[in-house]
This record gives C-alpha cells, structure tokens and sequence, in this order.
C-alpha cells in the first residue's frame, strides 16, 4: 500500500523531469530548474550530516568548491572529459571531507562549526591564491560536457543533471534506510551508547562526512558544467548558510525535504528582485500570521507572550517593505530573517510541519509481525567456550579523577556463567567501575583482562564488539528511532555489507537486513516488548526503557553484560520480570555484572557479591556472607556497629532497609 | 632584523585584539555554555559606531576619540542584550544547540547587511587620535597608536576580572559560571547573569573595534574574520583560561604578520584557521584548559 503510493509518486516526479524542458521553453527557467536539481543533490549530502548525524557542517560551500574546480582544473588544464572529471570530482572531494573530518573527529557541537567554518574559508582562500591550478580570482570558464561524441545542449545537460539527481536519492535514500543510517543516526541520540554498541562514533562520523562530501563534489561537478564559469567569490559563506536553511527550512531527515528547500533556496533570489510581488508576499505573511497568531491565542492554545515575537517580526516586516525601494541589498537580512524563523518555529522543516498538520508521525520503517520468531534461542546467542574459569579479571584498578580517587587498587574477578553483584552505598565507584570495564574511562593504572587479552586502553567500541555488553544507570536510548531500530543498533555487528552493498542492493546486504530485522523481533519479544516494536524509544514509560536497554546489549551476542541499575524506578511486577529475563539470559551462559540498590534483587539472584565503599573493595562473597560481614553494615549505616549501636541488630534487615531507603 | 622586530610589534598589537575577542567568547561560554557566533560582528559594529561618532561620515564629528569610547561601550553592551535575548534565551530554553549555533549565525548576517545598508560596502578610513608618527625602540617603528590597543586590551580584561572576582555581582557571575543550577537554587537570577554576559561580552568586542580601526581599514566585513580568528585563539588558549586568551593571541598575531610578510598576504589568514584545526585534533580542550570528565 505504502509502496504503492511511493511508487505513483516516482513515476509523476520522473515524468515531471521528462517533461520539464519542453514545457519550459525560456532557457533561463531551465537553468533555475536545472541549479534546483544540483543544490538538491548537495542538500541530500548535507541532511546526512545536519539531520541524521545531528553536526552543524558550516564547510559545505567549501566542498562543492573543491567538487567545482576539481572539474573546472581537470577541464581547463588538461581537457579532460566529464567521464573522468565527474569521478575524480567525487573522489578528491570525498577526501577532503576525510580532511574535514578529522579535527571534526573530537569535537562537536559550535567546535565542529566553527572547525568546519574554519576549514570552509582555507579552501576559499586557497582557490583564491593557487592562481597556477585555479586562475585565481579569474576564474575559470568551461563548456558542456561531450558526452558520446555529441555536445550536449541545455536540454540534453538537463537530462544528465536529472538523472544524476534521482540516482544520488535514491542512493541516498537507502544509505540512510539502512544500518548505516541508523548508525548516523545513533550517534547523534547517545554518542556514548553508540560505542557501547560496537558502532565507533569516530569512524560513523568520518563516513558521514565523506559520503557527504562525495555529493557534494558531484553537485559541484555539475554545476561547473552547468554555469560554464566557476569563480573563487561564488563558495562564500553566503553559500554555506544558504544550504543550512533549505535543509532545516524543507525538512530535516527527507529527501522531499531536501528538494523543496533546493527550491526555495534558489528562487528566492529571483522573486526578491522583483520588490512588487515581495510587498505582496510580506503582506500576505503578515495577514497569515496574524490571524493564525489571534487564533491560538483566542483557543488558548499560545499566550501573548508566546506569539508577540513572531507575530510583530512579520507585521514589521511587511511595513518595512512598503519602504525599501532596492530589496536586492536587503537579501542577506531576510536570509537571516528566515533562518531565524526556521530554527524557532519551524524545527521540523515545512515537510515535518505539513506531515504533522496531516496528523503523520515522522516516517519508520515498521517492523512486520511476520519477522517475528518467538522462540528465546533466536533471540540470545550462546555465550562461546568454556563453561569455567575466569572471564574477566581486573588486577590493581586505579582511576583518578583530579585528587579523588574513584577506584583504589580494586581488584575484581568475574567467574565464567555467573551473576556477579556489584554493591555499595552510592558515591562508592560501582558506575566507575563499569565504565572502566568497558572503556569509557581509561584507568590511571591497573589492568583489565577479558578472556585472557588486555582489554584496558582499547576504545570502548572494540571492547564492545568483543563481547562486553552493557546498559545505563541514566538510559541511553537513541530517542528518535523506534524500540525495533535501537536493537538493530545493537545488532550492528551482524552487518559485513559496506557502502556499495547498501548502495546496490546486493543479496549479501538484503540478507543480512531481514536476519537481523527477524532476529531483532525476537529479542524484542524475549524482553516483553512485541507490542511496542514500533513505538519511539523516548515515548516508551521508563520501565520498558530499561528492558529495551538489555535487549538492544542482546544483540551485541555478548559473553559478558553489564547491568547498571535495572531495577531502578521499576514497578514490583517489572521487577519480577526483569528477574526472570536475567536469569533466562544466564542460562544462556552470559555472565552478568549486576550494580543495584534493590537488595532483595541482588540477594536473590546474584552467585557471588562484590561490595565497594570509597573506592576500594571492602567485602566480597556468597550474597549470605556479604550480608553479614560487619564492614558491609558500616559502610551503609556509618560508624562501628558495636560501638554506636549498643546492641547488634539483625544484619540482613540492616542491609536492607539501608540501602532500600 | 629591524624588520623582524616590527613584525613582531605590529603582531603583539593584532595579538591583543584576537585576545579581547577571545575573552568576550569565554565571559558567555562560562555563563551559559553558548557562543555568540557574531562576535565579530559586535567589533564590527562597535567601529562603525564610533565612525559616525569621531568622522565626517555622518555629518560628524560629534565627539572626540576618548569620548566616544564610553558611548561604544554601552552600543556593544545593548547589542549583545540584543543578541542574548532574540537568539540564545529561546534555544537555552529548548535546549538546542543547533538553535543557538544557528541563530547567532542568522543574526551575524543579518547585522552584517544591516550595516552595509548603512555605512556602505566599501571601507573607510578611521581617523587616528594620536599622531601617527612611529618611534623607535629598538630601531623598529611602533606607533602609538599601537601601545594604546595593547594597553586598553589589557585594562578592559582586567577590569573585567576585577570585576568578578572582587564584587558581589562578579561573584554571582563567577557562581553561574560554575554550576548554574546551583547558582539559581541559591536565589541568582541566573537568567540575569546570562544575559548581563553577553552585554559584556559584545561591549568588549564593540571596545576591541574601536582600538583597531584606527590601525586598519573599517568596514562591514571587517568582523568575519576577526571574529573566527578570535575564536581560534580562545581555542587555542582554553575557553577556560583568560592567560590562555593572551598567550593564544599573541601567538596569532605574530605568526599572523610573519606569514603576512614572508609568504603572502593573501594567505595570512591561513595560520590562525591552520592551528585552530591542529588544536581540535590534538587538544581539543585547548593548550591551557582543562578537559572536561564527561559523565556517564
């Protein structure tokens, strides 16, 4: 049904292509329709980054420079034709995006603009002053592109420029539909559970990156040909921010996103020039928003307060109009205007605001009840070698925060098949612990050895993929994606298939897709969450959360999993449940570490017991013995027990009322 | 030799401004972990402003040089107040990053095109209150202008953390600094704080834009540059660190005008973006800030 519908929209939108240049007689339209197409293969590039990725690229005008004059050198300097021009275009630029990202790799946020803006005016300044390669500020004039031994007009350019556009959609189309999509976007919801998943950040982010730029170059390549001169002036900043607001103005996260903003983005300009129809549309603005700004506010929807901003901007707007008598010179204040705009009161991009004003949810690729397998042994795999000995021994852990030392000389080993518990009053290093073990932290000193090979000091996303699993005190879900889309992260590591099996869709790729779309359903059903397959982490209530957070480590095929406070916030009945899928994880072989306050949890599930207060290991033992060590009630009740107390009370009932308050 | 020192001085005299900038962007990032991506603009602005006010542009002149710094100072502090409450109160208040990023750029725009409508695309001439006949000292030539950008820098920076750390308001600000939500359960309107770190902030850079205009030319696009430049050193030195702002700058400054000399001047911007890009990869938290414990 949905493909269907998405098929008559490919066949119109292709047909309206086709029919494009005939009906658009005037060569100038053309040429507008044909830089709409280009912008929009960047933009596809660039939502990777903004939407998926969630980074602010302030440096993209300065890649579809690189893809310019890439071509426009190899043009000019050497006649090379488009076949091997458009390609090289792709290349040097996809290695400059490499470049770009890695100062990008560490940072985030306003460093990764600015780094990114930093990196956009070096490749203007370069284009400017390498006068032997580019002609400087000359610029560099071109010719269509022979292709066939034929020349090729407006119209059979256009053509080329449309076909490129629609396999760049739907290359990117399923780039972003598939496990690295869904990486891309992991790392923007939760950097840190993405390494955790085995799905290294840096290395996404890197991808991201290049396949970004790659079409960029193309876009670039394009446009080389199609504006027949390029010039260092036109890859300004201007540029840049005219491409982050057709992304966040059409919609972040679509391609129909994407063209409508290519579109408004490159007839702005034209419609600025003409200051009558602009006084029209300012007027028309106004009036839209002052009778949707009197609406809400007469439903009670907004207060005054909420609305006055907006609502005055549009009405000063429209006033201010009737008095320029040259709108040209004010462009850049309505880009600005608009990007403003945009980012308070249009977060979703017109295609989300449309979507939602028709009552649809942000687009998921649903999860089939066909994919189901409801059997447990779909879902976990057997932990690998020997049922004995030691898993995981950590000798001599030091970490240090400043002058606080947040584990002292701990030493820890976790039995093979176990369920280890990991107690202590808070403020006593258990998180430390765990994010030691699984990388997060580097320890200041000591080791960590897992299955016999020294795991401290590796990243967290190669500890992971060696089968260290783990959920969150604080969960870290990836919000956006559904409850079926946070497993298939975990389940990252089942794909082999790279960009080019994505891009083609190769059998290798489609089967691995439906492995682990079949196998994530199981692991949801293993943790009680069939029903809610479909449903965004974020709108799900914090008990299932926690239950998600061990099934998405499931898919990890873990030996070893980490469990921070499970039981946290949870309801008695979930409680039960939870207890029942550790242990069913357990049969499995799984060893389990398990930090929690519930004690009833730890006393009734846990083989051995591990107890630490500041830092250092205090106790450690069979649940019954830990229960009654003297130490252990100490450290919950503070003081000597003998001392303070008088009497010795009952020390189980001690532990338990301490560390349930 | 003698050239090399001039270099040298004329490149402690740019370092200095980069400083000033640079610690406008540490005085909001401490506050309220944002960045006025427009900084520059606030220069920008600020020179432009005392243009009118000392030059015939605008049917001047209305006052003298060091009248006119005064008036500079509040224009820059209303602009930031500006800046402050249209684009970053509404994205702290969504918690958007993207929001502030990309509003503060808006903005940057929008106040660049304002004031090529006004003052004209082309760039003018500031006339300089000292005379600028150079004297020697150690057989280079240093104007005096020069000295009065190296000493006004450091006065406001150090007027600015006298401030913190010695009034009860510099304290509020200070406590802001260091955990907000602390600081607003204690009864700091932190919001204030805020808002009062941004005027701050842009009436330094407004000050900043002053001192430099006499020595280059002044004009709309004058900002861009300055300002991701500034920000470079702010990186290069720590958000965190108000020496690290001067050190950085004047490590910028000098390698600044050295390239500018000895290579080309089309490429003496290409240091400063050089080392910002190698400070991220290697040190991200900067060569004098501390890195942040990021909690799991």
């Amino acid at each position: 049904m949905m493909n269907k519908k998405t098929l008559l929209f490919s066949v119109l939108g292709i047909a309206a292509l086709g029919v494009l240049p005939v009906a658009l007689h005037n060569p100038y339209y053309l040429h507008l329709a044909e830089t709409i197409l280009i912008y929009a293969i960047l933009l596809f590039g660039l939502d990777i980054v903004v939407g998926y990725t969630g980074q602010v690229s302030l440096g993209h005008a300065g890649l579809f420079g690189v893809g310019s004059y890439t071509t426009g050198v190899f043009y000019f300097k050497l006649g090379l034709p488009i076949f091997f021009a458009l390609p090289a275009s792709i290349a040097v630029t996809a290695v400059f995006g490499a470049l770009l990202a890695l100062p990008a790799l560490r940072v985030t946020g306003p460093y990764l603009a600015m780094v990114t803006l930093a990196f956009g005016t070096i490749i203007q300044i370069l284009i400017n002053e390498m006068t032997f390669l580019t002609e400087g500020p000359m610029g560099i004039k071109l010719g269509k592109p022979i292709l066939f031994g034929q020349k090729l007009g407006e119209v059979g350019y256009f053509y080329l420029v449309a076909v490129m556009m629609v396999l760049a959609m739907i290359v990117v189309h399923r780039i972003v539909r598939s496990h690295l999509g869904r990486a891309f976007q992991a790392l923007r919801d939760s950097p840190i559970a993405s390494d955790c998943m085995g799905v290294s950040v840096y290395r996404y982010k890197v991808y991201a990156f290049v396949i970004s730029a790659a079409l960029a170059g193309l876009a670039g390549s394009l446009y080389a040909y199609s504006e027949e001169y390029i010039s260092p002036n036109t890859y300004n900043f201007e540029l840049t921010i005219m491409f982050l607001l057709a992304v966040i103005m059409g919609g972040r996260k679509t391609r129909s996103g994407s063209l409508l903003g290519a579109m408004i983005v490159v007839m702005l300009p034209s419609l600025l020039a003409d200051i009558e129809l602009f006084r029209q549309i300012a007027t028309g603005a106004a009036v839209i928003g002052l009778v949707v700004g009197a609406l809400a506010v007469a439903k009670q929807r907004k207060t005054v307060r909420e609305i006055i901003v907006p609502v005055v901007a549009t009405v000063a707007m429209a006033v201010f109009s009737y008095r320029l008598e040259n709108i040209t010179d004010w462009r850049l204040t309505i880009f600005g205007l608009m990007t403003l705009f945009v980012v308070y009161y249009l977060q979703d991009g017109i295609v989300g605001f449309v979507n939602s004003l028709m009552g649809k949810a942000p687009k998921h690729l649903l999860a089939k009840l066909s994919d189901s397998n409801e059997s447990d042994a779909n879902a976990i795999v057997k932990a690998s070698g020997a049922q004995a000995g030691i898993l995981l021994s950590a000798r001599q852990l030091l970490m240090q925060f400043g002058g606080l030392k947040a584990l002292n000389q701990v030493d820890l080993q976790i039995a093979k098949g176990t369920v280890h518990g990991l107690i202590g009053p808070n403020g006593s290093g258990k998180s430390t612990m765990m994010n030691v073990l699984t990388g997060i932290y580097k320890p200041t000193d000591g080791v960590v050895e897992f299955g016999g090979q020294v795991i401290s000091g590796t990243t967290p996303s190669s500890i992971a993929l060696g089968g260290v699993a783990r959920t969150f005190q604080n969960v870290q879900l990836f919000g956006e994606m559904t409850a079926t889309e946070n497993v298939l992260v975990g389940l990252h590591n089942t794909f082999h298939s790279n960009v080019l099996d994505v891009m083609l869709h190769t059998p290798r790729y489609l089967r691995e897709e439906r492995e682990a779309r079949s196998r994530a359903a199981s692991i949801l059903h293993f943790v009680g969450l069939a029903d809610l397959a479909n449903e965004e982490a974020r709108n799900l209530p914090y008990g299932k959360q926690r239950l998600l957070e061990i099934g998405r480590a499931l898919g990890l095929n873990p030996q070893l999993l980490l469990l921070d406070e499970p039981a946290a916030g949870l309801t008695a009945p979930d409680i039960k449940d939870l207890i029942a899928i550790i242990r069913k994880i357990r049969e499995y072989g799984i060893t389990i570490i398990l930090i929690e306050h519930h004690m009833d949890v730890v006393m009734s599930i846990c083989d051995t017991v591990t107890v630490l207060d500041f830092g250092q290991k205090i106790s450690e033992g069979k649940p019954a013995f830990v229960q009654a060590d003297p130490k252990v009630i100490e450290a919950y009740l503070g003081g000597s027990v003998s001392d303070e107390l008088g009497s010795t009370p009952a020390p189980s009932a001690a532990v338990a009322t301490a560390a349930s308050a | 030799m003698e050239i090399l020192l001039q270099l040298v001085f004329s490149g402690i005299a740019l370092g200095m401004i980069y400083a000033v900038i640079a610690f406008g962007y540490q005085l909001t990032f401490a506050t309220s972990g944002t960045l006025n991506f427009g900084q520059g603009e606030a220069l920008m602005l600020g020179a432009l402003v005392g243009l009118s006010l000392v030059g015939t542009i605008h049917g001047g002149p209305y006052l003298n040089y060091w009248l006119m710094i005064p008036i500079v100072i509040a224009f820059g502090a209303l602009q930031g107040v500006v800046v402050e409450w249209i684009g970053v109160r509404p994205a702290i208040k969504i918690k958007s990053e993207f929001g502030w990023i990309m509003s503060t750029i808006a903005l940057a725009i929008i106040f660049k095109n304002v004031a090529e409508n006004i003052w004209g695309k082309d760039d003018l001439t500031f006339p300089s209150p000292l005379s600028a006949t150079p004297f020697q000292v150690l057989g280079a030539n240093v104007q005096p202008m020069q000295l009065v950008v190296v000493f006004g820098a450091l006065a406001m920076m150090l007027a600015v953390e006298l401030f913190n750390r010695k009034s009860i308001y510099g304290k509020a600000v200070v406590a802001t600094s260091n955990d907000r939500d602390a600081a607003g359960l204690m009864g700091i309107n932190t919001r204030m704080v805020i808002t009062f770190s941004y005027a701050l902030s842009s009436a330094t850079a407004a000050f900043a834009g002053v001192l430099v205009a006499p020595l280059t030319l002044t004009g709309a696009t004058m900002g861009s540059a300055l300002g991701l430049k500034a920000f470079a050193v702010a990186i290069i030195g720590g958000l965190t660190s108000g020496v690290g702002a001067i050190v950085g700058g004047l490590l910028l400054g000098v390698a600044e005008t050295l390239t500018g000399f000895y290579i080309s001047t089309g490429y003496k911007e290409v240091p400063g973006l050089v080392l910002l890009l190698l400070v991220l990869a290697v040190k991200p938290a900067g060569l004098f800030g501390k890195a942040a414990i990021k909690k799991v």
